[in-house]
């Protein structure tokens, strides 16, 4: 277990910037020098202290997800308040994988309790269960967020990520693939109007300047026909849309099928299960094309 | 489908036969701090702000999925878009999303309004419960385009052919370009709400010092009851503050002396008003929770005090027959009369201090002789008020006056003052509220600490 090891602490939260120049500038090494990726991801975490919210991008991250303007760090921030720390692990040396056009498969995330804004936080992140996909090799990149002040586990993040086409030694691909099962759109409770700027808003407010998400030339650059939407923007979405019916502990999963292409129409079905006694239980969410009826994305918020 | 406890079949829980009227009871309230304008607020809006006041509440009286009556309140600066601005903030909130709400707007008595409005509603039966409030930002303000780039905007989505567009694109000047932002000015004057004041306050004579003592004593009476732990149940933190920000509660009359005037600046030497004794624009928000005796019993939660009455005046403003802010003068006699009491009777006076010189003017006109016998069909002045008994927990000047937050602001805290004082002299302890609005109106009311009906 990785974390067993001592984490190595990063006096600051890293530049999301400086590490997406840094993957370009290591995938282009990689390319002309030659790279023996090991088999194995590099031990150990790296680990941040006395991370606090901005409260100005807060806001403006509540404001252009949905979300009331509360004092209270949506799961959502927090997972991009904690991405830096993950990018780090994944811009390591050690690290096998080529960090530019991964794919975010699936994202799971437990909210413990109510985190206000002022609060300071650790944040701590590493890498693990590398396996084989059908379409290359995946992995589980875990962020812990903890109070500075108890080290009380206060948000826990499991995002999935493939590595497409990169098959690594001793690493054997998953057996069979998954059988496609057949989605028939349902009667949507909502259309979102994703503007062709919905990336560059996001990227402003998460700090997550990756390029498929800024514009048609940037994502072209990186083998897309146009710019996609953010993932975590999409989920982050339905989150808010869910809304304050959810308690305050509560699980959070998405799992990301076709991307969403700039600008969009989103169609969106919300649906609310609640137990006998009345009380919330569970919200799931499912989006698709409108036209096409691909899904999008889909996913649950559920009572912790 | 949500389960039988929260269906909105429901029936109300208590039947008020046709004709009788019940008591309408202050349950308590809460507010986020009040913030001057630019400040720690400057990026949240009114649906924020409100919804924060209204979820702080929530969790103060255990409302989580609780379907609430009704629930009204408003903004007197409002975008277009949010017309809804009170059921968004239910949606927004804890509340069981079947609570209804509805949007009220009388300039700076909105917030009194909505409680005087959802009390009557309790006492003739028709809700069991309710949430009244009122939000402002002045930061986060409504900036509108001009005139003519409205006009050329609507005639173009009109248009059917290139050319039509073409035409019409045309007459764009760059004047039209330049913003339309609010301003506090009267619609029919042109003069600010500040001038009309210094108006009012330099027929009154009110003096200077007169006004910044009625400011020193706003700032030292509320620094004081936050100090006691007044507010720790009628305020919760937002954005970092934990009190308001207007608050200094280090002011002392030569620092306000210090100061020169903002508004009057035309009568020279009579000039009085200024920053120290006028309230800075502010953002904030309040919610007042208000139910029947069953409803707050029901569910074990405190009855503070009884809504017992309201009133709203309006004056003849606009060509200087009276004050812009003088309605709640001419308001207060009648509600007095109706309801059978004298300044005597009350215990507690909550006179809302747009500036410190609205509050002497009114109560100048109220202890006026001739004023009392010509204007208010007395047979002298109204009265004297003991001093002692205004505003003795700080007001507007020291808190702030996010417009329609401030009527909440002054009821919750009122009820508690009333719920804190018991009974006087064999009676429960009775409370005046005074709101002067834009327009010329104002809306005030009175309140009474609550007690047990007889025979219970």
């Amino acid at each position: 277990m990785t974390t067993e090891q001592q984490p190595l602490i990063l006096g600051e939260l890293p530049s999301l910037s400086k590490l997406y120049m840094n993957a370009a500038a290591t995938a282009a090494r990689r390319r002309l020098m030659g790279f023996q990726a090991a088999s194995a991801l590099p031990h150990g975490s790296h680990e941040v202290r006395g991370v606090r919210a901005d409260v100005a991008n807060l806001t403006a991250y509540q404001h252009l997800i949905g979300e009331t303007a509360s004092d209270v760090l949506p799961a959502g921030f927090i997972h991009a308040l904690a991405f830096p720390v993950a990018m780090s692990v994944l811009n390591r040396d050690d690290f096998p994988l080529p960090l530019l056009g991964m794919i975010h498969l699936k994202n799971r995330v437990e909210q413990l309790r109510a985190v206000q804004f002022s609060e300071p936080l650790d944040v701590r992140s590493w890498a693990e269960d590398m396996r084989g996909h059908r379409a290359g090799t995946q992995l589980d990149v875990i962020a812990e967020v903890r109070s500075s002040k108890d080290g009380a586990l206060l948000w826990r993040g499991v995002s999935t990520y493939l590595a497409k086409g990169v098959f690594l030694p001793g690493i054997d691909k998953a057996s069979t693939a998954a059988a496609p099962t057949a989605f028939t759109p349902p009667a949507p409770t909502a259309v979102w109007q994703l503007g062709v700027d919905t990336g560059r808003l996001y990227a402003a407010v998460s700090g997550d300047f990756n390029p498929i998400h800024l514009s048609m030339l940037s994502a072209k650059a990186l083998g897309l026909p146009r710019s996609i939407a953010h993932g975590m923007y999409l989920a982050s979405r339905a989150l808010a849309d869910v809304g304050s019916v959810k308690s305050e502990a509560f699980r959070w999963d998405v799992a990301f099928e076709a991307p969403v292409y700039l600008p969009a129409r989103v169609a969106l079905e919300i649906g609310t299960v609640h137990s006998a006694s009345g009380s919330w239980e569970r919200s799931d969410y499912v989006a698709w094309h409108p036209r096409s009826g691909r899904k999008h994305f889909s996913g649950s918020v559920a009572a912790l | 489908m949500p389960a039988a406890a929260h269906s909105a079949s429901e029936p109300h829980e208590s039947r008020v036969a046709p004709g009788t009227v019940r008591r309408a009871v202050v349950v308590g309230g809460n507010r986020i701090p009040f913030a001057r304008t630019g400040g720690a607020y400057a990026k949240s809006s009114n649906q924020d702000m409100l919804t924060a006041a209204l979820d702080g509440l929530i969790a103060r009286f255990g409302l989580q999925e609780e379907r609430i009556g009704e629930v009204a309140a408003g903004a007197v600066l409002k975008h277009s878009r949010d017309f809804n601005l009170t059921r968004e903030a239910v949606l927004g909130s804890a509340l069981s999303p079947e609570t209804p709400a509805y949007d009220l707007q009388q300039a700076c008595a909105t917030g009194l309004e909505t409680v005087l409005g959802l009390a009557n509603k309790i006492k003739l039966g028709q809700i069991d419960s309710a949430i009244a409030g009122g939000v402002d930002s002045a930061s986060d303000a409504p900036i509108a385009v001009s005139e003519g780039l409205r006009e050329v905007l609507l005639d173009l989505n009109r248009a059917k052919s290139l050319p039509e567009r073409l035409k019409i694109l045309a007459r764009l000047r760059p004047k039209d370009l330049a913003p339309d932002a609010p301003n506090t000015g009267e619609p029919r004057t042109g003069l600010s709400m500040g001038e009309h004041q210094a108006l009012t306050t330099a027929q009154w004579k009110i003096s200077r010092e007169a006004q910044d003592e009625i400011a020193f004593n706003s700032h030292h009476n509320l620094a004081a009851a936050y100090d006691r732990g007044f507010f720790d149940d009628l305020v919760t933190p937002y954005r970092g503050l934990s009190r308001d920000s207007n608050l200094r509660p280090d002011t002392s009359m030569d620092k306000l002396a210090t100061l020169k005037p903002v508004f009057g600046k035309s009568l020279g030497a009579e000039a009085t008003m200024t920053a120290g004794n006028s309230t800075p624009l502010t953002d904030g928000a309040s919610t007042v929770l208000l139910g029947s005796e069953e409803w707050a019993d029901a569910r074990g939660l405190p009855k503070l005090a009884v809504v017992v009455d309201g009133e709203a005046a309006a004056v003849d403003f606009v060509h200087g027959k009276d004050g812009l802010l003088m309605a709640p003068v001419f308001a207060v006699p009648r509600l007095l009369a109706r309801n059978g009491l004298t300044f005597e009777d009350i215990d507690f006076f909550e006179i809302h201090e747009a500036f410190a010189g609205t509050v002497l003017s009114t109560l100048a006109a109220w202890e006026d002789e001739e004023f009392g016998r010509t204007r208010l069909g007395l047979d002298g002045a109204l009265g004297k008020i003991d001093r002692a008994k205004l505003n003795v927990n700080g007001s507007s000047l020291a808190a702030g006056h996010p417009f329609a937050a401030t009527g909440g602001r002054i009821v919750a805290s009122l009820a508690k003052m009333l719920h804190d004082n018991g009974p006087l002299d064999g009676r429960p302890a009775r409370g005046l509220i005074s709101v002067c609005a834009a327009g010329g109106q104002g809306v005030v009311a009175i309140l009474e600490a609550y007690s047990a009906p007889e025979g219970r």
